[in-house]
């Protein structure tokens, strides 16, 4: 199979069978991301659309020192956290419009019910650190790929999932002894 | 309930949650038609615009021709709004500088253009949230001719304000233009960081202007940025 870097370069200069390729080998990871960062399906499609739209358009910026992924990875999770500000923003807005009603948006993502605590418990939790533990868990990547993702050094990623998941079992613990 | 007791426990439930699900049928169809069909689209207008100021700032921009501006300073300044206005047409920039110059309009349509300069970028109001915001929450259809009557589109961003339907409502430039400077504010980010000098700004200021792609990170706010180490630019001042 062709490289990641050889086909990165194919589409730098513009071919479209290689831009396929790409998208083919990449496009249903970027979606595991972004539909675990986002609050809709659609949200979510349409930020790897982007993405790779980005990647597309600034496919001669690539650096080659840089692995495909990880490079992939970045342009999405920039796209993915401002949508997240926006989000953040429109239901400030929306609460706003509509006090007492729910927000617009909260009932687009509905996890099974086995997982509903865990989602609500990574809701509370501050967002680079859930940023990073759903690239970490999702795709499996490691603390020197979050680090370049993010732009940080290795010892707050580190430090950032630590806070994340101790944060994470403080909120799950809360609930459970609300529900018994 | 969840039992997360353990640290094991916990990191196999979020390895359950966040376990990769196959991608859609038709992605990669989807992704690779959308990605041909784009087009910046804008770049027509831009050239097309005329630009007019005063001393105060930005008075005036139209399709067409208008007279050079008369003063030094006001030369500057249009010429300054000319160059956000580009960076802020490609999607390099999410706010503008050069002040505007709202003093000789009569009181009504000031307020209604000064509540839409209150619409964040990339956000979108409807003509009642602007008429209640002035505090004449029946005037609707007056709101929708004052900012028809825009003189400052674009940097006075008028093309945030909708109907309440979801209608594109009308717009100086085309209904065609209002829905790209929509998508385009989408897909332009507020606030960037830069990896080499853990600095974050707004995007468009003066610092991030020479920023290698490989350099740049998006935030959600500026407080997500403070937590892992990146402190505000004192030139653009993304927490003011």
């Amino acid at each position: 199979m062709e490289s990641d870097r050889a086909l990165m370069e194919r589409v730098a200069r513009g071919d479209q069978a290689a831009f396929t390729d790409l998208a083919r080998r990449y496009g249903a990871r970027l979606l595991a991301v972004a539909a675990r960062l986002l609050t809709s399906r659609a949200d979510a499609e349409d930020a790897v659309q982007r993405a790779f739209l980005q990647c597309y358009s600034g496919a001669a910026g690539y650096n080659p020192r840089w692995a495909v992924s990880t490079w992939l990875y970045r342009i999405l999770t920039n796209i993915c956290v401002d949508e997240l500000r926006r989000h953040a923003t429109r239901t400030a807005y929306d609460e706003r419009a509509h006090a007492g009603g729910p927000a617009l948006g909260s009932a687009n993502h509905r996890p099974p019910d086995a997982y509903l605590d865990l989602h609500r418990a990574l809701e509370r939790i501050p967002r680079e650190a859930r940023i990073l533990l759903a690239l970490r868990y999702v795709n499996g990547l490691s603390y020197g790929e979050l680090a370049r993702i993010r732009g940080i050094s290795i010892n707050t990623v580190k430090s950032q999932l630590a806070r994340g998941k101790s944060l994470l079992r403080v909120e799950l613990g809360e609930q459970g002894a609300g529900h018994d | 309930m969840i039992d997360a007791e353990s640290p094991d426990r916990l990191d196999q439930l979020l390895a359950r949650y966040f376990r990769p699900e196959a991608a859609p049928p038709g992605l990669t169809r989807r992704v690779v038609t959308a990605t041909r069909e784009s087009e910046a689209g804008l770049a027509r207008l831009e050239r097309s615009l005329a630009i007019q100021a005063t001393p105060r700032g930005v008075s005036l921009i139209r399709v067409g021709r208008l007279p050079k501006p008369a003063t030094a300073t006001a030369r500057r300044l249009a010429e300054q709004a000319r160059e956000e206005i580009h960076e802020y047409l490609r999607g390099q920039r999410a706010f503008f500088r050069v002040p505007v110059d709202l003093v000789t309009m009569p009181d009504f349509q000031r307020r209604v253009l000064e509540a839409a300069r209150q619409i964040p970028f990339g956000e979108a109001r409807t003509y009642a949230w602007v008429a209640e915001r002035i505090g004449h929450p029946r005037a609707v259809r007056a709101v929708g001719t004052a900012l028809g009557r825009n003189p400052i589109p674009l940097i006075v961003p008028c093309h945030r304000v909708w109907r309440s339907d979801g209608g594109v409502g009308g717009y100086l430039f085309g209904t065609d233009v209002k829905r790209r400077l929509r998508a385009l504010e989408r897909a332009t980010p507020v606030l960037e960081g830069c990896t080499t000098t853990h600095i974050v700004c707004r995007v468009g200021c003066i610092h991030g202007r020479h920023m290698r792609l490989e350099n740049r990170v998006i935030f959600a706010s500026v407080e997500d940025a403070r937590s892992v180490g990146y402190r505000p630019c004192r030139v653009c001042r993304p927490a003011a």
